[in-house]
C-alpha cells in the first residue's frame, strides 16, 4: 500500500516538476532534439549516400558487339546462356537490323551520317548484347563467359573494359562512404551522449539545493530520485516525437529535391518508413537508458547528506 | 532524550570541531547551545541528524544508537527531528501547503492525513490564511514559521533549531522564540543553537556554552557568557 502510494506521488512529483521547471525542461528538450536530430541527419545522409551509389551500380552494364556477320541463332542462344547464370541481373538483346534502326532514329537529325549509311552496302552493325549483373563484383566473371572460344569469335568488342576502372572506383568510394557514415554515427552519437549527459547534470545540479531539503525532511534517496529519472524519460519521449515530426518534415521538404537531382528514388522515404520503428526503439530506448542513469547517478551526488 | 557520550569529531584533514563533548538533555528541555563562532555548535547539530558522523564517542536520540547509523535509515531519523535550520529553507516552487504538505508524503502519509495535518500545523504558527502562497511571497519571519510549521508535522520528540532567527529583525525573532516555547509547553524537546543574547538571557532556561568544540559551561537557568 504504502509503495502504492509512493509511485503515485512520486509521478505526481515527476509531472509537477516538468511543469514548474518549464524553462529548464524547453533547454533539455532543445539540446535532446539537437542531438536526436544530428544523428538522424547521419542516418539520412548515410542511406542516401548508400543508394547513390547503388543507383550507380545499376547504370553500369557491359555491351557487347558482336560482328556484322555474326549468326543470329549463335547470339541469341549467347543471350540465354547469359540469362541463366546467377549473377546476371538483366540482358538486352537488340538483332543486328533493330540496332540499324536505333541509330538511324538517334542520327535522324544529322543527314550526313544518313547519307553517309545509305552509301553502304547493307548493315553495318552487327546485334549488341547489354548485359547488367546483380553486383558490380560479378562483372569480371561475367566477361571472363564471354571469352568462351564458342562465342569470341563472333564478338567485335566489348565496352566493359572501358568501365572496369569506373565500377571499381564506384565501388570503393561506395564501401568507403558506408564506412565513414559509421564512423560518423557513432562520433555523434557519443557526442550527443556527452552533451546530454552534461545538460542532465546541469538541470540536477540547479536543483541541488531542493534536493538537499528534501533530504532534511526525511525523504529516502528513492523518493528524490525516481521523479528525477522519470522527468528525463518524459523530457526523452517528447524530444523523440519532435524530433520524429522534423524528420517527417525534412523528408517531405527534400525528397522531390533529391529525386530530381537524383533521377530515380533516392530511397530516402522508403528507408525511414519502413526503419522508424527500430531507429525510435534504438534511440528512444538509448537515450531513456542514457537519461535515467545520468539522472539516477546526478541526483545521487547531491544525497550524500 | 539526547545522550552523548565523549564525542569527538575532526573533519578532514586536521580541523577538530568537537572534542570529548558528553551531554544528556532530557525529554521536555528547552536547551539553548551558544559559543563563539566557530565553536562547533553547528556541528553538533549535523551530529544529532545524522548529517555527519562522529569521529569517536557515541550518540543516542530517544534509545536509538545512532553513532553507525545506515544511511538507508537516516531519512527514519530525520522524520522523529524537527530540523529549523537557518539555511533549511522552503521549496520555492512549492506553496505554503505543498511544503509542509511534503514532509508527510516523503515518509508515505495517506491523502486524508495529510490533509488532516498541514491545516492543524500552518494553523500552530498562524499562517493557516497563506497555505496557497508561494515562500518568495512570504516574509523571512513567514517563512521560518512555515518551516516550523513543517518540522511539527511527524510529531517530533526533538525540535532541532540552529540560528532559527539569525536573518529576523527583534520582533520578528520574539515572534519565533515565543512558538518555540509555545511548541515546548506541548512536551517537545526543543534545541536551540544561537548567538542572540537577549533571546538566551530571556528564556532563563538551560544554557550550554562551547568553546573551542569543548563544553565550558552547562547551566540549568543559564545566562549567555560569552563577550
Ligand atoms: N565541512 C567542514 N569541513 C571542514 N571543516 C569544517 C566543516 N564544517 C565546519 N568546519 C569547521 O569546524 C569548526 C566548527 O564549525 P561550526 O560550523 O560547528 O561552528 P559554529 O559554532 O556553528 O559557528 P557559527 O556560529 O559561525 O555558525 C570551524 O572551525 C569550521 O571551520
Ligand atoms: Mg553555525
Amino acid at each position: 500500500m504504502k509503495i502504492f502510494v509512493h509511485s503515485h506521488r512520486v509521478f505526481l512529483a515527476a509531472i509537477q516538476n516538468i511543469f514548474r521547471n518549464a524553462w529548464l525542461g524547453i533547454a533539455t528538450v532543445i539540446v535532446l532534439v539537437l542531438a536526436l536530430t544530428s544523428v538522424n541527419l547521419l542516418v539520412g545522409m548515410n542511406v542516401l549516400i548508400g543508394n547513390a551509389v547503388k543507383l550507380l551500380e545499376q547504370k553500369i552494364d557491359v555491351t557487347v558487339f558482336f560482328k556484322q556477320n555474326a549468326n543470329e541463332a549463335l547470339v541469341t542462344q549467347a543471350k540465354f546462356f547469359l540469362a541463366e547464370l546467377p549473377q546476371v541481373q538483366s540482358v538486352e538483346l537488340l538483332q543486328a537490323d533493330a540496332a540499324l534502326e536505333q541509330f538511324r532514329a538517334r542520327h535522324a537529325a544529322d543527314a550526313e551520317i544518313l547519307s553517309a549509311l545509305d552509301e553502304l552496302d547493307g548493315n553495318p552493325l552487327g546485334a549488341t548484347l547489354r548485359i547488367t549483373a546483380r553486383a558490380p563484383s560479378d562483372y569480371p566473371f561475367i566477361i571472363d563467359t564471354l571469352k568462351n572460344p564458342q562465342f569470341t569469335d563472333a564478338i567485335e568488342s566489348k565496352t566493359y573494359d572501358d568501365h572496369a576502372d569506373a565500377i571499381a572506383s564506384v565501388r570503393s568510394i561506395g564501401d568507403y562512404a558506408r564506412k565513414i557514415g559509421a564512423i560518423l554515427i557513432a562520433i555523434f552519437s557519443l557526442i550527443g551522449m556527452l552533451i546530454v549527459f552534461n545538460s542532465i547534470r546541469v538541470a540536477i545540479y540547479t536543483q541541488r539545493e531542493e534536493i538537499g531539503i528534501m533530504r532534511l525532511v526525511g525523504a529516502s534517496s528513492f523518493f528524490v530520485r525516481a521523479p528525477f529519472v522519470i522527468q528525463g524519460i518524459a523530457l526523452a519521449i517528447i524530444a523523440l516525437g519532435i524530433t520524429a515530426g522534423f524528420v517527417a518534415i525534412g523528408i517531405a521538404w527534400m525528397d522531390p529535391m533529391l529525386t530530381a537531382a537524383y533521377g530515380g528514388d533516392p530511397g530516402l522515404r522508403t528507408y525511414f518508413s519502413q526503419a522508424w520503428p527500430r531507429l525510435a526503439l534504438i534511440e528512444g530506448g538509448g537515450l531513456s537508458l542514457l537519461i535515467g542513469v545520468t539522472s539516477w547517478l546526478a541526483a545521487g551526488k547531491y544525497l550524500k547528506r | 532524550m539526547i545522550k552523548l557520550r565523549n564525542v569527538s569529531k575532526t573533519y578532514h584533514p586536521n580541523i577538530q570541531s568537537l572534542r570529548d563533548v558528553s551531554l544528556d538533555i532530557e525529554q521536555g528541555e528547552f536547551v539553548s547551545i551558544v559559543g563563539q563562532s566557530g565553536a562547533g555548535k553547528t556541528t553538533l547539530a549535523k551530529l544529532l541528524i545524522a548529517e555527519e558522523r562522529p569521529t569517536r564517542g557515541k550518540i543516542e536520540i530517544g534509545g536509538w544508537d545512532i553513532t553507525n547509523i545506515r544511511t538507508r535509515e537516516v531519512p527514519f531519523l530525520r522524520r522523529q527531528i524537527g530540523i529549523v535550520f537557518q539555511d533549511f529553507k522552503l521549496l520555492p516552487k512549492k506553496t505554503v501547503h505543498e511544503n509542509v504538505a511534503f514532509a508527510l508524503e516523503v515518509a508515505g502519509e495517506s491523502g486524508r492525513r495529510i490533509r488532516d495535518i498541514v491545516p492543524q500545523v500552518l494553523k500552530i504558527v498562524g499562517l493557516d490564511e497563506k497555505h496557497h502562497r508561494y515562500p518568495r511571497q512570504l516574509s523571512g519571519g513567514e517563512q521560518q514559521r512555515v518551516v516550523i510549521a513543517r518540522s511539527l508535522v511527524h510529531r517530533p520528540k526533538v525540535i532541532l533549531a540552529d540560528e532559527p532567527t539569525g536573518n529576523l529583525d527583534t520582533l520578528n525573532t520574539q515572534d519565533i522564540i515565543d512558538l518555540l516555547r509555545k511548541i515546548n509547553e506541548f512536551g517537545t524537546t526543543i534545541v536551540l543553537v544561537t548567538h542572540n543574547r537577549d533571546v538566551v538571557n530571556s528564556l532563563r532556561r538551560r544554557v550550554i556554552t562551547l568553546a573551542d568544540g569543548g563544553i565550558v559551561s552547562d547551566q540549568k537557568h543559564g545566562k549567555y557568557l560569552i563577550t
